[in-house]
């Protein structure tokens, strides 16, 4: 293997590691960290191990059938079926959008010290300017390189010396104190949902396409989920340790997005503070600009239009027009003023009841000769995702009723 | 190729994507304009595309059907290869498949960069 391929796969990899953590990640880990310490750390594991074995099999159908997966939802579904993903799948993808986009906005008040109000239109307006301009290789990397400021978590959840028989016991899922058994499974549901998005395949599987990946690019996509996705895990992990050091002692509950910049903020000062906000403001603002894609692409996937940062916009009017329409909603829903924690509460308990109709189609074309060929899923692939797609049924049954009976994990 | 394989490989490409003979996207295979079904030779007439051709794709399609005006029709024999996709002898603005694009191209034009 060459210089330049290393390079490449280190630059993927890096990307996926600063753009894994979303405001969804942010929410439910911190949270869960806040609430029952280290005890769902295990959950972490099994969600990062779903969103890896379900990109995998994304990138593999774009690499061998250079076709995305909205293409072959509604061909595999049908028209009915395939519609109804994808309006699950739009109004997820808004609410995740303007989530991300109240992410963005209170981490630019907390360190400008202007109105949020007055950040919000700022922070859209930077958002889609990047997205114009930047070829979406770089918008990927960009974000991603600069997310990666969110690395100062891990060295906060280190420096603050947990003790780590503590945290090796939080891996093995067993018996819970701290919260009442159903706040518990909330956690579950919530931290699985946040770790296995739908608009992160969406985004994943057409940014394949984009990039024009072809059969020599599988080895690309196996390291890139399994190592980008894995190590960008440990973020994750490092966001409920911080929350568990801290915040539980205190009993502090982080109902507000810029809590959790608080942990790095106690161990470096002010320096670990603007690492931290850096870090949240380029990890969202990238997941802003993906979810407001996986909109968009989904749509014109769906109705066979010209689509892709490829096209010059004017040529792709209907795809641009729709990126853009999903950033000036999310834009009016934030607006509104609704609480950016609870909206990404929302946002990441909905898509957890999308998540079969996202999945399924994936399964099903990653096991079709017709487009895989020999590249079909092998029996591990199949094991896995048969696996995740129960553990999916399952939560998404119980995803709503743990919301409501819970009041959001406040018991 | 005899009429009722015709209509068997037609069937099978139901909600496929269209690509023009310049190899862009240009929609789907919303439906199909089946002739002489009553009789022992029926025969695909047209491929339709879009707004009032998702009526009859159940009840979400009726639905749909009402905001998405009238759909194009493409002769059959337009058809230059049935593969993984539908592609089509000729550039989608000749068979006024890039409708959509087209009239908001102006609207996205004005921007810079576009």
């Amino acid at each position: 293997m060459n210089l330049k391929k290393v390079l490449a796969i280190a630059l993927g990899i890096f990307s996926a590691i600063g753009g894994f953590v979303d405001i969804g990640d942010l929410v439910f880990n911190t949270q869960a960290g806040a609430t029952f310490r280290f005890q769902l750390l295990w959950v972490v594991v099994i969600g990062v191990l779903g969103i890896i074995v379900y990109s995998e099999m994304c990138g593999r159908v774009s690499a061998v059938a250079k076709r995305p997966v909205f293409d072959l939802v509604r061909e595999r579904t049908g028209f009915g079926a395939g519609l109804a993903t994808l309006v699950a799948s739009e109004v997820v993808n808004l609410m995740t959008c303007a989530a991300e986009i109240g992410g963005v906005a209170i981490c630019l008040q907390l360190l400008s010290g202007l109105p949020y109000r007055l950040l919000i239109p700022v922070g859209v307006l930077v958002l889609v300017v990047s997205a114009w301009v930047l070829p979406f290789r770089w918008i990927e990397r960009a974000f991603g390189y600069l997310g990666l400021c969110l690395l100062v978590f891990a060295v906060a959840a280190i420096k603050l010396h947990p003790a780590w028989s503590q945290v090796a016991r939080g891996f093995v899922p067993g018996s819970h104190t701290g919260g009442s058994l159903l706040v518990y499974l909330y956690f579950v549901v919530g931290l699985l949902g946040a770790a296995m998005t739908p608009y992160e395949v969406y985004f994943y599987s057409s940014g394949a396409v984009e990039d024009g990946w072809g059969l020599k690019d599988l080895g690309l996509n196996k390291v890139t989920a399994i190592i980008g996705y894995a190590l960008g895990g440990f973020l994750s992990f490092a966001l409920m340790i911080v929350a568990g050091m801290l915040f539980l002692p205190r009993s502090i509950s982080p109902q507000f997005l810029g809590t959790p910049a608080l942990g790095p903020e106690h161990v470096f000062g002010r320096v670990g503070l603007l690492l931290a906000l850096v870090g949240i403001i380029f990890a969202v603002g990238g997941a802003a600009i993906e979810t407001s894609f996986a909109g968009a692409y989904n749509l014109a996937q769906f109705f066979g239009w010209r689509w892709g940062k490829k096209e010059r916009p004017a040529a792709a009017s209907r795809f641009t027009l729709s990126w853009l329409a999903i950033f000036a909603l999310a834009l009016l829903v934030v607006m509104t003023g609704y609480d950016p924690v609870r909206l990404t509460e929302y946002s990441v308990i909905f898509s957890v009841v999308a998540l079969p109709l996202t999945y399924l189609p994936i399964l099903l074309v990653a096991n079709d000769y017709t487009y895989m060929g020999a590249h079909v899923n092998g029996k591990l692939a199949n094991f896995l995702g048969v696996f995740y797609f129960v553990v999916i049924l399952v939560i998404a049954v119980a995803a709503i009723p743990l919301m409501l009976i819970t009041h959001g994990g406040q018991g | 190729m005899n009429k009722s394989t015709e209509v068997d490989i037609a069937l099978g490409i139901l909600d496929h994507q269209l690509v023009d003979s310049e190899g862009t996207n240009c929609g789907k295979v919303d439906d199909l304009e089946i002739a002489g079904l009553d009789g022992d030779a029926p025969e695909v007439v047209e491929i339709l595309v879009g707004g009032s051709a998702w009526r009859s794709r159940g009840l979400l399609g009726r639905l749909a059907a009402r905001l998405g005006g009238s759909a194009v029709h493409v002769r059959w024999r337009e058809v230059e290869a049935v593969t993984s996709v539908v592609t089509l002898k000729r550039p989608a603005a000749e068979l006024r498949l890039n409708r959509g694009d087209d009239r908001w191209a102006r609207l996205v034009g004005k921007v810079p960069g576009s």
